[in-house]
């Protein structure tokens, strides 16, 4: 659904560091233990029982489950010494770019809330994503173009479509969805040539004018007919931008958009796409992983997860790295700030190590980053305990993350706000504090 | 560690020797601090907030609804310490700027000290104080305008002779008169008939069918089935109707459209909407059911859905804290802005901050709606299969009659010996003795031993009559049978499938008719355990309930014929669960049927459940106080083994069992008999074939015939309150799962006077008040807009101090009266408000109206209206006659370009099969995207008035989007038909059609000129015409 911008926007209440974000979102909860936070000591009490003392509400935890050390070795990458596992070989080699948060709870071990509390600030969801805040906030720099693009592939997450929705917003901020294969935007695509669409708007501009000139509400109307006039236009602008054939052969290795994987050359043309979306003045791309293997969501290895973990990285891996590195050559790493982030972690046990075990959900302390845009680069926030068990240092919450992107942004968390319900409503409703560790 | 820690250790040094004690420290420093930092929240002068008071002694010890506030000489354990440190995300006091650490280390020190505090105050006299201070609160907020009673006041004298007949067309003229404005003159008659087709029916009027008068054409509009369909789908955006429940799986709402039909039902049938509102509140509790006779059904079941509407997570309250309280705030939301305009959802956390409702009404109604058992019930109306069950009663036995001829005739032993010979595989179980004949003495004490340790072990468990249990469904009401009665076979050559054991079996007559055994809750059964014999296939088996969770996902499906104990442990009750219960049931009428996609093992992704046979038995209930279930007492051998054995074992063998058969044979059945007479039909040594021409074989034709006529049943996920346990509901305090409070007692609001109504039937009584300031008032509003766009409040969901005030009071008031006199009959009310004057106006807006009142408070136009989402969709089905008016029935799926199986997405047909837009599957996760593109409400929220907005998007809907050039393809198919029109004549219908008048000249001329560069007569041609017409902005409004 292609959704414009209607609005130019509110004024910053700061000045802005970033304008735009790409958001890798990680549907189902990549596991921080395997990636991002390193825990020799699952290793050493690998198969070994958790306890009592080590269960809480928010993970899928019992006392006899037993300690998973992680398949994958962690090594400190870069001059900052970042820890990095080998399962992201090519996030690995941008470390020095990467600002982790170790810390990160959330409220339940549950996909469809912590969808919905990532991305609206509210485990009910039922208020606008953060894609849409951002477009409410600042506006597109293109009006041919929406302020909040989701590249997708046809994928409904846990939680729906809600997640990339404007709810109390205008509908203009709700996310145009560009999708991988085939038509990439609903209705992009002219049913007629150009010369017979034409001649349609022609009467229809003849037509129209005279019913709203007899119209009680010739405004509503007028707005109508020129709507029709920008979708003309749109139709050859969206589709202009997905267009990635014409981009050189060293970006397109570089991203991995020929790949012999089906779903890496998905990923790798989405990803290829932010870059050209932004450049072109969306203010909030969000990039979802494909699925591939039927489950929950993407990320979701309660089993298998050894391979498919690593499924998932051979499908974003490059592609992520591709992101940052491009960006950072065309000198726009500096305002556009790459968010990578799953609505959860996942857990340090399992209920029995095996060749084809799993974990499962975990929001008590995981890892997201974020890079460009101002944030620290080669850093780690905040830790978890020996275990990657529990927070141990500087937890954060998702609306500590909103308040310091909006921050990044030049908006004050606090200022932006809608009315409704009777109330001036916010991303971050009563909570969230910009984190200025994170931020250069 | 946290941070409360940190600051309670670090601020402790500098006191160690400290300077001030006890009283002293109290009075110099913690009282002037208590007054200047927390009294304004929490003293009787000002506010009791959380309802904690600080200024007494006791008021602390007692502390507020988390207990009490201080811990004398344990600051760490203390809640005000905590509180004060901010080191709990729920409990920062102050709330908004943490106190100085020096302040926060004067308490805590005080506290170490033991809190002295030599303030006195009568504990009693608090408390009563705390209830002044709402009270006195509470009382200036029913100080307005939806609370106080509605006027009786006259239609005002007007002079204008066309606007002095309908009191509503007096009350609008009033006003205009007094705002120096003048309505606008009556609309022409072909722009009337098209607003009154879309605002009746939601249809486009049909082409040549002119109606002699206004009235006549209004009264067709109220008889068109169309207007039902029209009205339940404004009805449903405030009940926000979906099919599907959302979150991770999507999983079906079973049964909403079944609610949704018995909207366009009642709304077609002019059902009162007192009585609507009974049987959506409370259907379930009516003690008379109202039957729809042509559909069939008990309409008042139906009604409850209006709870189970929105969305549903899954899971167990008992494993996850929140999840059912998340939906309750969703109930309680959907309750009070539908009936009462009112925001009581607000007052989960606190009391509300504008409005006459405290924290303990928003409890008292979850506890009245957490109370009922929220299951599935049988809507069929009672007695719909009577005749067939007895007939199929009578046929039953007249089968056992015809079979025990044919079983009278004694097994031999000598057969039976020759028949053991060659049939080895079958001597096990029952059949053993015939393995081993020598050695029946033996086996006879070893039969003595197991049977006497059994019948030891069995003392442990206490057989429970179910009289407090719950049956529904005519499979088990029907189902209970005597051991042994047999089991017809359906089809093939066999006469009976097998006997069935004493108990309830679903299937006694047929596994098409529903059965569920409700268990009360688990803590209120006698003993730690209460077991089951149990057996079930085709998707029978049990549901495990946590506190009405709505969605709970412990779904058990049986695959076993013979019946099986299986054991239930009283649950701990946490997390604020009240009661856990256990249902056991047929697929129909188990609430989580189906569950999501991979629960219930070889049910495909995309079978919804429908018309399913499905069966359960229930063969033994005890209740016991250790584990394990009950043994086998081995009945079946005790003819065998009882008896002196004698030196012939096969004859002793054989008249074990021809004793068993005679018993059957004449209606004595024993303990034991049904497993040995089992064996004997499995193994074929007793007759079982149908055996064709004879008076047998008519019989279980006859039998099969009657089986066959027995419909599906029908079943919606409605309420059961029958046998519960009234439930009291903890206050969350803060609104705080992990924080629960006291418990509070079912209630209504408070401010209604609601507080003594104490179940949900009572509650839907006392709304229907003929003075109750809202129900009426709040209703008639809502028809208004719906007749008008906006209403006389324009925020239909809110009559409290955030909302609109009514911009004509009085008409509001006299409209509500006179709706209550006229049996709240929504049709009467709709005609009245379609033939006023007001609503016949045009668009046209003089100047002096644009300039005082451009947003039409007043009412001196009709204003123009874009179609809503569901108009624009039919509109084209029926202008390109693709459309297909059947009424009813279940959801159509929407089109999709991409399927997940796995939350059952599938895509359905592009055009719906030619159904109107309320028959499309409405999926939380994935509506109709058609449809979100103009303006589909959220599916999870009660929607009082839609959005309309104008954006991009929308146009390029019309232009490209598949559905709509299927249309334009098919109505110039239907175009090219009309082979002997000319281009003049086609253009001149397309008008009529679609914009429901014919063209001016130059209209003409502009379609014709296109016409000719589209092509002229050609398919191509005519289809893009046809196209241009759906792409008008006069297709998608109306004035």
């Amino acid at each position: 659904m292609l959704a414009l911008r209607a609005m130019a926007g509110v004024p910053l209440h700061n000045r802005a560091k970033a304008k735009n974000i790409i958001f890798c979102f990680m549907d189902g909860g990549p596991s921080h233990v395997d990636t991002f936070d390193p825990k020799p000591m699952l290793k050493q009490h690998e198969g070994k029982p958790i306890g009592e003392s080590a269960v809480t509400k928010r993970s899928q935890s019992n006392a006899n489950r037993v300690w998973f050390g992680s398949p994958w070795e962690f090594k400190q990458r870069g001059q900052s010494g970042l820890w990095v596992s080998d399962l992201f070989p090519h996030i690995a080699q941008v470390a020095d770019r990467l600002c982790v948060v170790r810390s990160m709870v959330g409220e339940l071990p549950l996909h469809g809330q912590q969808n919905l509390l990532l991305h609206t600030g509210r485990i009910l969801g039922q208020a606008p994503s953060l894609g849409a805040w951002v477009s409410y906030g600042l506006g597109t720099e293109n009006h041919n173009l929406p302020g909040y693009v989701v590249l997708n592939n046809d994928w409904v997450p846990n939680g729906g479509l809600e997640n990339f929705g404007s709810s109390f917003l205008p509908a203009s901020h709700q996310a145009t969805m560009v999708r991988a294969k085939g038509v990439p935007v609903d209705n992009i695509v002219p049913h007629d040539t150009a010369a017979v669409q034409r001649r349609k708007l022609a009467l229809l501009a003849e037509q129209d004018a005279e019913f709203a000139s007899r119209s009680s509400d010739a405004q509503a109307i007028e707005g109508a007919i020129a709507n029709c006039e920008t979708a003309f236009l749109m139709q050859s602008a969206v589709p202009a931008i997905a267009d990635i054939a014409n981009e050189p052969a060293h970006i397109r290795q570089l991203y991995g958009v020929d790949s012999s994987d089906e779903h890496q050359r998905f990923y790798a043309t989405q990803a290829l796409r932010a870059r050209r979306l932004i450049e072109a003045g969306v203010r909030f791309v969000e990039i979802t992983c494909p699925s591939f293997d039927g489950n929950n969501s993407p990320w979701d290895q309660h089993g298998q997860i050894r391979q498919n973990h690593a499924k998932n990285s051979r499908i974003t891996d490059q592609s992520v790295a591709a992101l940052i590195i491009d960006l950072e050559q065309r000198g726009l790493l500096d305002e556009t700030i790459v968010l990578w982030a799953g609505e959860m972690g996942r857990t340090p046990h399992t209920p029995k190590v095996t060749g084809t075990c799993g974990r499962d959900h975990h929001v008590n302390g995981y890892s997201i980053l974020m890079a460009g845009g101002g944030f620290k680069g080669g850093m780690a926030f905040g830790e978890t305990d020996d275990f990657g068990n529990a927070v141990a240092s500087d937890p954060l919450n998702i609306h500590d993350i909103h308040a310091t992107l909006l921050h990044q942004m030049g908006i004050d968390h606090e200022k932006l706000i809608f009315r409704h319900g009777g109330r001036d409503q916010r991303l971050t409703d009563v909570h969230g504090n910009v984190v200025q560790a994170l931020l250069a | 560690m946290n941070l409360f820690k940190a600051i309670t250790s670090a601020i402790f040094l500098p006191f160690a020797g400290g300077e001030v004690h006890g009283e002293e420290l109290f009075s110099s420093k913690i009282e002037p601090l208590l007054k200047q930092r927390c009294f304004e929240c929490h003293s009787h002068e000002k506010k009791i907030k959380g309802g904690l008071a600080l200024d007494s002694k006791s008021g602390w010890e007692k502390g507020g609804e988390s207990g009490p506030a201080i811990i004398p000489g344990k600051p760490e354990a203390s809640l005000l310490i905590k509180a004060l440190s901010h080191a709990e995300k729920d409990l920062k006091m102050p709330p908004k700027k943490m106190l100085p650490s020096a302040e926060i280390a004067l308490f805590t020190e005080w506290i170490r000290q033991g809190a002295p505090d030599p303030r006195v105050m009568e504990v009693q006299a608090a408390e009563l104080v705390v209830d002044d201070a709402w009270e006195v609160e509470f009382q200036k907020r029913l100080d307005w305008w939806s609370l106080k009673p509605m006027r009786r006041a006259e239609p005002p004298k007007v002079k204008d002779a066309a606007w002095s007949g309908e009191p509503v067309d007096r009350f609008v003229k009033a006003a205009l008169d007094a705002a120096k404005l003048t309505p606008a003159p009556p609309v022409e008659m072909e722009v009337l008939y098209r607003r009154l087709s879309f605002v009746l029916t939601g249809l486009p009027p049909v082409a040549h069918a002119r109606p002699s008068s206004c009235e006549e054409f209004v009264d067709a509009l109220l008889r068109s089935p169309h207007f039902g369909e029209r009205f339940a789908r404004h009805w449903m955006d405030v009940v926000r109707y979906t099919d599907t429940y959302g979150y991770e799986w999507d999983n079906p709402a079973k049964g909403a459209y079944e609610y949704r039909d018995y909207l366009i039902r009642a709304f077609n049938d002019d059902v009162g909407f007192d009585q609507l509102l009974r049987e959506q509140l409370a259907g379930d509790l009516l003690p008379r059911p109202r039957i729809n006779t042509v559909a069939q059904t008990n309409e008042n079941l139906i009604g409850p859905m209006f709870y189970h509407m929105g969305e549903h997570r899954h899971g167990s309250s008992l494993m996850f804290n929140g999840i059912h309280q998340e939906m309750v705030n969703n109930k309680i939301d959907a309750f009070s802005k539908a009936f009462l305009a009112t925001t009581v959802a607000c007052a989960r956390c606190h009391d509300h901050k504008l409005e006459a409702v405290s924290q303990r009404d928003y409890y008292a109604l979850a506890a009245m709606f957490t109370t009922p058992r929220w299951t599935t019930r049988v809507i069929d109306a009672p007695a719909k299969n009577d005749a067939a069950i007895t007939r199929l009663e009578k046929l039953r036995s007249a089968i056992r009659d015809e079979m025990s001829r044919r079983w009278a005739k004694p097994l031999e032993a000598s057969a039976l010996k020759e028949w053991a010979a060659s049939h080895g595989a079958a001597l096990k179980g029952i059949g053993a003795p015939l393995a081993t004949p020598d050695q029946l003495s033996q086996l006879a004490t070893e039969w003595r031993k197991n049977r006497e340790a059994a019948k030891k072990a069995n003392t442990a468990f206490k057989s429970l009559a179910p009289d407090h249990w719950v049956f529904e469904g005519d499979g088990f009401v029907h189902g209970r049978v005597e051991n042994g009665t047999p089991l017809i076979a359906l089809d093939g050559e066999k006469v009976i499938d097998r006997l069935l054991p004493q108990g309830w079996h679903s299937n006694a007559l047929s596994s098409k008719l529903p059965g569920s055994l409700r268990m009360p809750p688990e803590h209120v059964v006698p003993g730690k355990f209460v077991s089951l014999n149990l057996a079930g296939g085709e998707f029978g088996g049990q549901l495990v309930v946590d506190d009405h969770a709505f969605q709970n996902e412990t779904i058990t499906i049986y695959t076993n014929t013979e019946p099986a104990w299986k054991s239930f442990a009283d649950a701990q009750l946490k997390n604020g669960v009240q009661q856990v219960t256990i249902e056991f049931c047929t697929s129909s009428l188990n609430p989580n049927f189906p569950p999501r996609t991979g629960l219930a093992k070889g049910l495909k992704n995309d079978d919804f459940g429908f018309d399913k046979r499905s069966w359960l038995s229930i063969t033994g209930i005890v209740s016991h106080d250790v584990g394990g279930t009950p043994e086998n007492e081995l009945d079946a051998f005790a003819g065998l083994y009882e008896a002196n054995v004698g030196s012939a074992p096969w004859e002793h063998i054989a008249s074990w069992f021809n004793a068993a058969v005679h018993r059957w044979c004449s209606n004595k059945v024993r303990a034991g008999d049904r497993q040995v007479l089992d064996w004997l039909l499995a193994n074929g040594l007793l007759p079982n074939k149908t055996e064709p021409g004879t008076k047998l074989a008519e019989l279980v034709t006859e039998y099969r015939r009657v089986e066959a006529g027995i419909a599906f049943p029908r079943t919606v996920i409605s309420m059961d309150e029958r046998e519960v346990l009234h439930a009291k509901y903890p206050l969350n305090v803060r609104g705080n799962v992990d924080a629960p409070g006291t418990l509070v007692e079912p209630a209504s609001l408070k401010m209604l006077h609601g507080d003594r109504v104490a179940d949900r039937l009572a509650l839907a009584e006392s709304l229907l008040h003929p003075e109750h300031p809202l129900t009426a008032r709040v209703y008639v509003n809502r028809v208004w807009q719906w007749i008008f766009g906006t209403g006389l409040v324009a925020t239909p969901d809110d009559f409290g101090r955030l909302g609109d005030k009514p911009s004509h009071s009085e008409l509001l008031d006299w409209l509500a009266r006179e709706f209550i006199r006229e049996g709240w009959s929504t049709k009467k009310l709709v005609r009245r408000l379609v033939l006023s004057q007001t609503f016949r106006q045009s668009g046209l807006v003089t100047d002096a109206a644009r300039e005082r009142d451009p947003g039409n408070r007043l009412l001196h136009h009709y204003p123009t209206r874009r179609l809503e989402a569901e108009e624009i969709r039919d509109s084209l089905l029926v202008v390109s006659g693709r459309f297909d008016p059947q009424l009813f029935g279940r959801p159509i799926l929407p089109y999709r370009t991409a399927e997940d199986d796995k939350k059952r997405l599938f895509s359905g047909p592009l055009d719906g099969d030619g159904r109107r837009s309320i028959y499309l599957q409405m999926s939380i996760m994935d509506p109709p995207r058609f449809l979100v593109g103009f303006n589909l409400p959220d599916l999870k929220l009660p929607t009082g008035r839609r959005d309309v907005t104008n954006v991009p998007s929308q146009a390029l809907i019309m232009l490209n989007d598949p559905f709509v050039n299927a249309m334009s393809k098919h109505w110039a198919d239907k175009l090219l038909k009309r082979t002997s029109a000319t281009t003049e004549d086609q253009i001149g219908w397309m008008f009529e059609r679609v914009f429901s008048r014919l063209p001016r000249e130059d209209e003409m001329r502009r379609w014709l000129a296109a016409s000719q560069d589209f092509g002229g007569d050609t398919p191509d041609a005519w289809e893009r015409l046809a196209h241009a017409f759906f792409n008008t902005k006069e297709f998608i409004y109306y004035r």
